[in-house]
């Protein structure tokens, strides 16, 4: 596990650079378990950095989400680095966004983090539900969580770590600057079992089971804004002409909207779990996007955002892709 | 009328009478969360949650309103949706998203005589008798004390019932929840001085479990006087516009009026919309007033703690903790206050 004096040093280092606008990384939240992610301009800023099992926020929607506002008259902009803490699925996301082209390699430095899994916060406060005083979490060596309230407890790792993080196969940065602490043996837990668990019920089964879920949907649209792949200029489901998808909060739209989303992240999804964790109303949306996940590996032996150079999948023909599904 | 009490084990039998009589609203736990739904078997209530994920407020200002159809062509047709005026019961609602009604009713009502009656909400409000549940156990980020306000609150309820183990204390507030208790079977009984201090010490235990506190003297003056601080931005630099905070919001109450249609028919609906998404203020002419993050987030903070309390006198937050505890970035306003107040 990371070292938090080896990361605050290295973001020290990093953030004095003139080249370096600032870095994102993690700090204590306000309460109990919480993490808030901070931004650090100068190395006293980077002193509250900390890295745990805790620390379940994909940094890498930030640089897809900084707002250029108009320049001012003799006014240049600011095209300094920008530096991020990445954890093994968080680092695809920023080499899915460079096979894309929506960042360069050289807007960012990256302090890579090996990860053996986040908690799912949602696990955390049911084991904990009255966690106002801050509180700790860390992994030790045989796979537990040792967590700090007022006292001390040992939980199996196994109890609170997130669903998505289970299937990990890259625990490790595929593309950093820096790399704090030992690089990870593949840990994984299990394969597509979620998906398919799913995938052997009935198509009504299936249909009555998202259903359930879709009409809870209240469109906030937080999935997409908490995913790092989910950067476009204009959302069509912003689109007023053509509309796309309308406004209404229904079953119908509500499916449109969920089953879009899934489909623009084809080939580009990098597994982070960030929409399954932002969604208020608890959409088991890593069903979907696992499920693509799944048919693409299998159909054309494609893994999204672990190398920078590849071209994305939807943006490239080979001679043999199968075409048994083109009617 | 005097506190009366209900036996817990007569509980079922009074919601099957008010489900036959009326319509019957309450907590439902569906996919891991609770949400406030009709209820047509009164079984499926569930009484043992904290807050529900959405806010109640969606009972009387719907997330999409039907506001009229309209049809196409020669024999052009509009009609406006019949609207229910059925009573309605509403069971369980905790003390604070109450209040989270009382805050909307300057809004929707207007706030004088002459005012703009938005009969969407009215007749929703009206028809609407609210019975309230004491909450004994708060959650982490409760902080309903902040704003004078208690767990086991009679200020915003027509009808507050009190868990004291065995049976329900119930607080009949105002004529309607009379009324209600007049039309349903002799199953109560009155309270007795013993029922009360006992309903006293329930509250007074759970006001103690809120550990959490907003200091908000003076924070309206002082907003006003920071709007170009630089705290705003740094606030904002972790937000992800995800508008979570909005949507959950028992106060927030903005909305967006939208014409859809298929090529013989269509309606103009009426939806939640929310101050953190940058099309909220998008002009047409292109412009948008709120151009960054920065500006949504400060807007948030201002309508609660300074439009709100310059409009209606009365600051537009509950403290019901929702915005807190699904913050997917850790944006929490009782730090942001609290921060403000500490500003010098």
């Amino acid at each position: 596990m990371a070292d938090n004096r080896n990361l605050i040093n290295a973001a020290k280092e990093i953030v004095s650079r003139e080249d370096v606008k600032y870095i994102i990384g993690y700090k204590r939240g306000t309460y109990g378990f919480q993490i808030m992610p901070a931004f650090a301009y100068n190395s006293k800023d980077v002193e509250g950095f900390i890295f745990s099992p805790l620390c379940a926020k994909n940094l890498t929607v930030y640089p897809m989400l900084e707002e250029k506002l108009p320049l001012k008259r003799g006014e240049e902009e600011d095209k300094r680095k920008v530096g991020i803490v990445v954890k093994g699925c968080d680092s695809r996301a920023i080499a899915q966004i460079i096979q894309e082209k929506g960042l360069k390699r050289e807007d960012v430095v990256l302090i890579g983090i090996p990860c053996r899994g986040v908690i799912d916060s949602k696990k955390l406060e049911k084991m904990f539900p009255k966690q106002t005083e801050l509180a700790d979490l860390e992994e030790d060596e045989e796979g537990n969580y040792i967590i700090t309230t007022n006292k001390t407890h040992k939980v199996p790792k196994t109890e609170l770590i997130s669903d998505v993080c289970r299937s990990c196969e890259y625990p490790n940065p595929v593309i950093y600057d820096v790399l704090i602490g030992e690089k990870i043996e593949d840990f994984k837990i299990e394969n597509f079992e979620r998906v398919e668990n799913l995938e052997n019920k009935s198509l009504e089964e299936r249909w009555k089971y998202w259903e359930n879920h879709f009409e809870k949907c209240i469109r906030c649209y937080a999935c997409r804004e908490a995913c790092p792949l989910c950067y476009c200029k204009e959302c069509m489901v912003d689109l007023l002409e053509p509309q796309w998808v309308r406004r209404s909060v229904d079953l119908s739209e509500n499916t449109a909207w969920n089953v879009m989303r899934a489909f623009h992240l084809a080939g580009r999804c990098i597994s982070c779990g960030e929409c399954e964790r932002a969604c208020p109303v608890n959409i088991p949306l890593m069903e979907l996007n696992k499920f693509i996940e799944k048919e693409v590996k299998e159909m054309f032996d494609y893994t999204s955002g672990i190398d920078t150079e590849e071209k994305p999948l939807l943006g490239m023909f080979k001679p043999d892709d199968p075409e048994d599904f083109v009617l | 009328m005097d506190s009366l009490i209900l036996l817990k084990e007569k509980l079922p039998e009074m919601l099957a009478e008010i489900a036959a009589k009326f319509t019957l609203i309450g907590p439902k736990e569906e996919t891991g969360f609770t949400q406030f739904q009709e209820l047509d078997d009164p079984s499926e209530i569930n009484l043992d949650y904290l807050l529900s994920r959405v806010p109640p407020k969606s009972l009387v200002f719907q997330q999409t309103e039907t506001l009229f159809t309209f049809t196409k062509g020669k024999e052009i047709k509009v009609e406006t949706p019949k609207v229910d005026s059925g009573k309605r019961i509403v069971f369980g609602i905790r003390p604070c998203d109450a209040r989270g009604y009382d805050l909307l009713n300057p809004v929707f009502e207007g706030r004088k005589e002459g005012d703009y009656q938005d009969l969407f909400y009215v007749l929703k409000r009206n028809r609407s008798t609210l019975i309230g549940l004491s909450c004994n156990e708060p959650a982490v980020n409760c902080f309903c004390t902040s704003f004078d306000d208690s767990p086991a609150s009679t200020k915003h309820l027509d009808l507050l019932f009190t868990d004291l183990g065995d049976k329900f204390y119930i607080d009949v507030i105002t004529k309607k929840g009379e009324e209600l208790i007049e039309n349903l079977s002799k199953m109560f009984s009155k309270a007795s001085e013993e029922d009360l201090k006992a309903r006293n010490k329930v509250e007074k235990t759970s006001i103690s479990a809120i550990t959490r506190k907003m200091n908000t003297e003076g924070v309206t003056k002082k907003l006003g006087g920071m709007f170009q601080h630089e705290y705003w931005g740094q606030v904002a630099m972790r937000c992800i516009g995800c508008g979570i905070c909005t949507y959950l919001c028992p106060t927030c109450h903005c909305f967006d009026i939208q014409d859809e249609s298929t090529l013989k028919q269509g309606g103009r609906i009426r939806v939640w919309d929310s101050c953190m998404n940058p099309e909220y203020t998008h002009h047409a002419s292109g412009h948008n007033p709120r151009p960054s993050r920065m500006n949504r987030v400060r807007n948030r903070v201002y309508h609660k703690f300074n439009f709100f309390p310059r409009n209606d006198g009365v600051f537009g937050c509950t403290g019901c903790g929702r915005c807190i505890d699904y913050c997917p970035v850790n944006i929490d306003i009782i730090n942001i206050i609290n921060d403000v107040e500490e500003m010098k």
